[in-house]
């Protein structure tokens, strides 16, 4: 409970950081996706049943704030939390480089399986060519903004909560604890 | 069999979970013009906070711009006198047209088509992610904004009311890829559907033989039902005619600066 309520706690951080504060510092319309990241750290670090239904909540949270179609980001951010368990038994979750990885696989996934829900399902216009144009930044700003989440998470672990774990962060490389 | 399931059972799993959420989605896109109970939850949950800071944020680069960062304010000054200078000169000549204008209307008996009532609203924050082109603005149904309502500036359209909460609505741009307006080119009155882009517009269905240039006018045609008639959508940007095929293909500049965007008029009552 205390962790489904933390999750939820940085999400919502997450959200006011896309919507209110990044979009004043980041050109156009480009901003990380910081839930995308939340999700993909959740498929390292929880299991299936309890981490896909928390995905899958997310993504409906996420409906309320960006897009207008009801159930997308829930359909996308579950596929990702999905791809990302049935890899986790096959790599070394110990890695931090394996998120930073993660992160710019999860973003070309979430790309194609937006761009086939919208282009198939919805009445909206041909979308594909113009995420694929955006796809580049897109990757970009997500890698630098996992980077930097690792290495702030853990610091902020090490000064404020010298002798707990926060909750997910247990296996973060001990390159960057010292 | 059993064997084959335990086996399975993880990837099968996630394959029906993922079919479910689909369809779902599916299901879901019926209702896309209404705002369900979680969206409205979001909404109201998110709205306060991302008010809160809009406004806290603007206070401090208010303080910044008018008390600590004051580098530029000569200058800015001087300009500005110089600017005040020219605008009376202007405005001069402009009231003349303005009683002018006055007294043609009186002539010609001319009445307002339709009055609309306006509600002034402010943005406070953008989408969510960087696919979508959507804002959140600080009014909501207590106030009357209903789904359906359009937007505009002084530029021209902005877009159309898509959630509301009590105190908040989400209005979805004419640059989003599921935005589609009724439209025609003021000069030669040819119709068409302008659709978002991203950052530009397509001017689709437009016939192969109207005569098409770029920098005409591109304005609603109010038969969408949503927008009234005659507000400005954007300029053409450029033209591509085939030598084949029924129609040509249009690229539309919208006349509203999406990126400044602050202020809005939400207009309470649709045309139809």
């Amino acid at each position: 409970m205390n962790r489904t309520l933390i999750y939820l706690a940085m999400a919502g951080i997450a959200v006011v950081l896309q919507t209110v504060l990044l979009p004043l510092v980041l050109p156009g319309y480009y901003k990380p996706d910081l839930l995308l990241i939340l999700v993909i750290y959740l498929g390292l670090h929880e299991e299936s049943l309890r981490g896909g239904l928390m995905a899958y909540l997310l993504g409906w949270c996420y409906d309320g704030i960006a897009g207008i179609f009801p159930g997308l980001n829930g359909f996308v951010l579950l596929g990702i939390f999905l791809a990302v368990r049935g890899v986790v038994t096959r790599v070394n979750t110990e890695s931090s480089a394996l998120l930073l990885l993660l992160v710019l696989a999860g973003t070309v996934l979430q790309t194609v399986v937006l761009a086939f829900a919208l282009d198939f399902f919805s009445q909206a216009s041909r979308v594909w060519p113009q995420m694929l144009w955006q796809l580049p930044v897109q990757l970009l700003m997500n890698f630098i903004c996992a980077f930097v989440l690792l290495r702030l998470t853990v610091w902020l672990q090490r000064t404020l909560l010298p002798r707990r774990k926060l909750p997910g962060l247990r296996k973060l490389d001990s390159r960057y604890e010292s | 069999m059993w064997e084959w399931w335990r086996k399975n059972r993880p990837l099968l799993l996630g394959g029906i979970l993922l079919l479910v959420a689909l369809l779902w989605y599916s299901v879901n896109l019926r209702q896309q013009d209404e705002t369900n109970f979680l969206e409205s939850v979001v909404l109201r949950l998110t709205g306060p906070v991302q008010a809160g800071l809009d406004r806290a944020i603007g206070g401090v680069a208010d303080a910044w711009g008018r008390y600590l960062y004051l580098v530029d304010t000569a200058e800015d000054n001087r300009q500005l006198i110089e600017e005040n200078r020219t605008l009376r000169a202007v405005l001069t000549q402009s009231d003349e047209v303005r009683l002018e204008n006055q007294r043609l209307r009186l002539l010609l008996d001319f009445k307002e088509a339709q009055e609309i009532d306006t509600l002034p609203a402010r943005v406070i924050a953008e989408d969510a992610s960087s696919w979508f082109r959507t804002v959140m603005i600080d009014k909501g149904s207590e106030q009357g904004v209903t789904e359906g309502m359009p937007v505009v500036v002084a530029e021209g359209v902005v877009g159309r009311v898509v959630r509301s909460s009590p105190r908040f609505a989400r209005v979805l741009l004419i640059t989003d890829a599921s935005s589609a307006i009724a439209s025609l080119l003021q000069d030669n009155r040819a119709r068409g559907v302008c659709r978002g882009q991203g950052d530009l517009l397509v001017f689709d269905f437009v016939l192969r033989q109207e005569d098409v240039s770029v920098g005409d006018r591109v304005v609603t045609s109010g038969m969408g039902g949503v927008f009234p008639k005659g507000l400005v959508v954007g300029h053409v940007k450029s033209v591509d005619r085939q030598e084949f095929g029924l129609f040509q293909t249009i690229a539309v500049t919208p006349s509203v600066d999406f990126s400044h965007l602050e202020e809005v008029l939400v207009l309470l009552r649709s045309p139809q």
